[in-house]
């Protein structure tokens, strides 16, 4: 699952050479052999690596806060969203669907590696929603629905259905 | 211990023993004299009683009515008292719905079916304390005989339908006493759920309800559902007979399932069994072959389905339609969809007291339908599914949530409740379904929705016999067990189709309720069977 994104953002990116990779333990946490160092480890370093390599810094942030909230966000995907259970899955979306009430993209106004990895990630939660849950995290619908038309992004993954009018109201139970 | 040391033990003991002594008798003489004083009162009070009853005469319980005489004795009804009235000294029987003393004066609230006034007995020339606390005592639910005069009240009286009017009660029977403890309170049986939960108020759950249901019955969101369906019975009757149907009856012991075996109850008849009718299904058509033309029947339908949700009764009231026609199904379609909006027609226009009144307690979007009726093929209601993302193939049917989701898309894109899908997959059909006349994997029927719920299922049905035959054949139904069935074509039959509705999941779903059982009168359910 990871190497295929991991391909899918290096096609985004535009770097030529797809690189080898392979992976470790049972997670099986991807691994990138590095010709000049010590070998990388994790689907977020990899990905920051991915991005320095194809000279596009602005996806990682263009203020050092925007950076960090990157960061974060990278660390909230590998670590919440990959091992979520199925009682976690409605508090991430309540979450997510609050945090993004008054944001286009995840960090900072610009569309950051952050939010392709966090999408990727919660594309499989995604595609079980009803659509009466996808109305209810509206946010979050809106927001997935964005970046899965941004030019680039998407594909390895089917495109998740999103209505444009709201078909529930809100007396409907 | 030393001699001394065990006398002053005895004398300590011998003391400790006095003052219990002196505590006890203190605490008996006490008692002795509130009991004196209790008695004192009493018979005071029973004095008083004696003395000043001058009102013995206009109160009480009076003995059982078992048609000892009869009465000249106009009663008003409690929905006919209004200012025009006032000063008048009426008789009513209505049930105590509440009653309160105050001081010197007892107020009750008296109601008969979805009607209440406020009456009120005060300490005067007319009535007596003896008879005010009396009328205080009257149990809940209890029927009583009042005569009063009726008054006109400057400040509207908000929690009573009679707002302008109250009952000044110059004489009091009654005439059915209710026991004191009732199994629900009627009140907390209208109290809408959310309120309950807000206010730390209660409210009744549904099988405390209808484990209760004669008490259940007599709310006033009750009151006004079995109206209103009696209301739909009635417009689904007048309309029919008006377009020319004939009201029939059909048998519900019958010897062979019509549906499927798996659904059908079985009874006991004589040295044999029989089964409880799952349709007319069989006979209306019969009737049609008998050069009926068009007929229609409302009677109960048996299902024996173990599925415990929220719209399955195992007994419920079937309205059902056939009739021949001409040259196409869609006559037939025209025909049922037409009754139905002539039911809503009829329902929104008088019947908008008690949507109102079932509305306080189960808050709902009015009803909507389209004229004509909005028909969909059943290809554009899966292309309408796919492009919302749902995954199915093409003669696949719809399952529930399926079908929830597609009247919610049809309401969001023709903003009606009401609507018909049309041209079924054939697959999916009953075997005397009649198939597409130009491709095989359809079939001429259809299925009719409201609020995204299926509420008839119909078609046109094989008038031939030996097509019938065939499709019997083709879904392996024993051919010994439908003969009589098949013979009835064989001597010339119309086209002709038509469809059944359960009455009460109609009723349900135009007052936007959530459970079936709330408008059936003693519904039964695999769970149920009493009362």
């Amino acid at each position: 699952m990871a190497l295929r994104e991991l391909s899918s953002l290096e096609k985004y990116l535009g770097l030529k050479k797809p690189n080898k990779y392979s992976t470790q333990g049972d997670k099986k946490v991807p691994v990138l052999q590095n010709n000049n160092g010590p070998p990388l480890l994790g689907l977020a370093t990899i990905a920051c690596h991915l991005v320095k390599e194809a000279k596009r810094p602005e996806l990682l942030g263009d203020t050092a806060e925007n950076r960090a909230v990157v960061q974060q966000w990278l660390e909230y995907r590998v670590t919440r969203l990959d091992s979520c259970t199925k009682e976690d899955i409605k508090i991430i979306l309540k979450d997510l669907n609050l945090y993004l009430q008054d944001k286009v993209y995840l960090a900072g106004n610009q569309f950051t590696v952050a939010d392709t990895l966090v999408y990727y990630g919660i594309h499989p939660l995604m595609v079980d929603l009803a659509v009466q849950e996808k109305e209810q995290y509206v946010n979050v619908t809106r927001w997935f629905d964005h970046i899965q038309h941004y030019p680039g992004v998407r594909h390895h993954l089917p495109p998740v259905v999103v209505l444009r009018n709201r078909i529930y109201t809100s007396r409907h139970h | 211990m030393t001699k001394e040391a065990v006398q002053g033990a005895t004398e300590e003991e011998q003391q400790a023993q006095s003052k219990k002594a002196m505590k006890k008798q203190q605490k008996e003489a006490e008692k002795a004299a509130k009991k004196a004083e209790k008695q004192a009162k009493l018979t005071a009070e029973q004095q008083t009683t004696e003395e000043d009853d001058f009102a013995k005469d206009r109160y009480g319980v009076p003995a059982m009515v078992q048609s000892q005489q009869k009465l000249d004795r106009e009663l008003v009804r409690v929905q006919d008292l209004t200012p025009e009235k006032a000063d008048q000294l009426i008789w009513l029987r209505a049930r105590v719905h509440t009653s309160r003393a105050k001081g010197k004066q007892c107020f009750l609230v008296l109601r008969q079916q979805q009607f209440n006034v406020q009456a009120l007995v005060a300490v005067g020339d007319r009535a007596s304390k003896q008879m005010v606390k009396f009328a205080a005592n009257i149990t809940k639910e209890s029927i009583v005989d009042v005569e009063a005069s009726v008054r006109k009240v400057e400040q509207k009286i908000e929690s009573c339908s009679q707002q302008d009017v109250e009952l000044h009660i110059e004489r009091i029977f009654v005439v059915s006493q209710a026991e004191a403890r009732l199994p629900l309170q009627l009140e907390d049986a209208v109290r809408p759920d959310g309120e309950g939960e807000e206010e730390g108020r209660a409210t009744v759950n549904q099988d405390t309800k209808l484990d209760n249901r004669v008490i259940d019955l007599r709310t006033t969101t009750s009151q006004a559902i079995f109206r209103l369906q009696s209301g739909v019975c009635q417009l689904f009757r007048d309309t029919l007979t008006n377009k020319g149907f004939v009201e029939i009856q059909t048998p519900k012991i019958i010897s062979a399932a019509s549906e499927g075996g798996a659904n059908v109850f079985t009874v006991s008849y004589f040295k044999t069994s029989a089964y409880l009718a799952q349709s007319p299904q069989l006979y209306k058509q019969m009737c049609i072959c008998a050069d009926f033309d068009k007929v229609f029947c409302v009677g109960p339908v048996f299902r024996a389905e173990d599925s415990n949700t929220h719209r399955h009764l195992t007994e419920f009231v079937g309205l059902d339609i056939e009739m021949a026609f001409n040259y196409h199904y869609h006559e037939v379609i025209d025909s049922i969809t037409d009754t139905m909006v002539q039911i809503f027609k009829g329902l929104r226009d008088n019947f908008q007291t008690e949507i109102q009144t079932v509305n306080k307690q189960f808050p709902s979007e009015p009803f909507k339908f389209l004229e004509p009726t909005l028909r969909l093929e059943y290809t554009e209601g899966v292309a309408m599914l796919r492009e919302a993302g749902v995954e199915m193939g093409d003669e696949d049917d719809l399952s529930t949530p399926n079908e929830k989701l597609l009247g919610r898309l049809v309401k969001e894109k023709y903003d009606t409740d009401f609507y018909v899908l049309d041209k079924y997959p054939l697959a999916v059909r009953p075997f005397y379904t009649m198939p597409d006349p130009n491709d095989p994997k359809y079939s001429n029927s259809y299925d009719m929705f409201m609020r995204g719920e299926e509420i008839l299922s119909g078609a046109q049905r094989i008038h031939d016999a030996q097509l019938l035959t065939d499709r019997a054949t083709h879904h392996q139904i024993d051919l010994e067990k439908i003969k009589s069935y098949i013979d009835s074509f064989r001597f010339g039959a119309p086209p002709h189709g038509g469809g059944g509705i359960g009455l009460e999941r109609v009723c349900m779903l135009y007052l936007g309720l959530h459970n079936v059982r709330q408008t059936s009168m003693f519904p039964r359910d695999p769970k149920r069977l009493t009362p």
